[in-house]
């Protein structure tokens, strides 16, 4: 049992640790403190991806109905051993995925399922789920910028120690105005 | 060679070389300025993304209601700065972050790291100014 286990694994953007727990039936996140449990049943696991987040490496789940889950808080080591449950239990290849620190603000962006990611060099920085923009704004042809739907809704007051929200992000898209421009330029 | 393709005047640089190097603090989901670094690290949907310093214009705060605001405003071309435009860029027809907004109930954090930002900034430019002059 202990084998197919991960211990102090974070489920989604959660703050609270967990196990996880692979075996032939499916997949099962456990809470240590409110001892939720979040259960992925084998069929229902297509794909599996592996990059490095914030919280070390995350483990990114596609199921059938083209949800997804994620797990963070594996280490560099827990690679091999993951993609060898993956594949014995579920016949899934883990998938590397690419990620840059360079630092840099400039690059391409590209809409990849549900999510806009952003590339530098041909590598990921970051993806932001569409399904969690509220609203979009083009502003001066050159301009576009996405809010977020804050996390903590409404009435439930998140801690002083919660992660920081993300409300806004603006692009600069040079390349959208040439054509438009035309007589107004 | 690559030389030849990056815009006139862009010198290279880069936060981390891999995520070996990215600093334990990232995992914490929040904003963190990495001084050595040159680096401020934004959480993003789970990722830790690094933005030198090189690429942030400035950092403003407001406060409304129980949160407060921080937006870290980057370097991008077609920017009316009133100043002459003198940032070169690696790719100016790129798409560029322009601005990323974060909210916090933790003010005082948020003044802080606002405070980190300009002061790295500011340090960054004295010793650019310092080169400069050296070089005349």
């Amino acid at each position: 049992m202990a084998a197919s286990q991960f211990d102090r694994i974070y489920h989604g953007l959660s703050t609270e640790v967990g196990k996880l727990r692979l075996a032939g039936s499916g997949m099962a996140w456990k809470g240590e403190e409110n001892e939720g449990v979040s259960a992925i049943p084998a069929d229902e696991i297509k794909w599996a991806q592996w990059f490095r987040a914030a919280r070390n490496f995350q483990l990114r789940v596609g199921l059938k109905d083209r949800r997804r889950e994620t797990f963070d808080g594996f280490v560099r080591e827990d690679h091999d051993k993951l993609a060898a449950l993956l594949k014995q239990h579920f016949g899934v290849t883990l998938e590397l995925k690419d990620v840059t620190f360079k630092g840099w603000n400039w690059g391409v962006t590209d809409i990849q399922g549900h999510d806009l990611a952003f590339l530098v060099s041909n590598k990921t920085t970051f993806e932001l789920p569409l399904k969690q923009v509220a609203n979009s704004n083009i502003a001066g042809r050159t301009e576009v910028s996405l809010e977020f739907v804050p996390s903590s809704s409404a009435g439930k007051k998140a801690s002083k120690n919660a992660p920081d929200e993300m409300v806004e992000i603006r692009f600069y898209v040079p390349g959208t105005h040439t054509k438009l421009r035309g007589s107004e330029a | 060679g690559l030389g030849e393709k990056e815009g006139k005047g862009w010198k290279r640089f880069q936060s981390y070389k891999g995520e070996g190097a990215l600093p334990k603090e990232a995992e914490t989901l929040r904003i963190f300025v990495d001084r050595k670094a040159q680096t401020i690290i934004l959480p993003m949907h789970g990722f830790a993304v690094p933005f030198h310093i090189n690429t942030i214009k400035n950092a403003s705060k407001n406060d409304e209601g129980d949160y407060t605001y921080l937006r870290i405003n980057f370097q991008t071309p077609g920017q009316l700065a009133g100043k002459k435009d003198e940032t070169p860029f690696e790719d100016p027809d790129a798409t560029f972050v322009r601005s990323v907004t974060y909210r916090s109930l933790d003010g005082h954090r948020f003044d802080q790291i606002s405070k980190q930002i300009t002061d790295l900034k500011k340090e960054v430019n004295k010793r650019e100014q310092q080169k400069k002059e050296m070089a005349d």
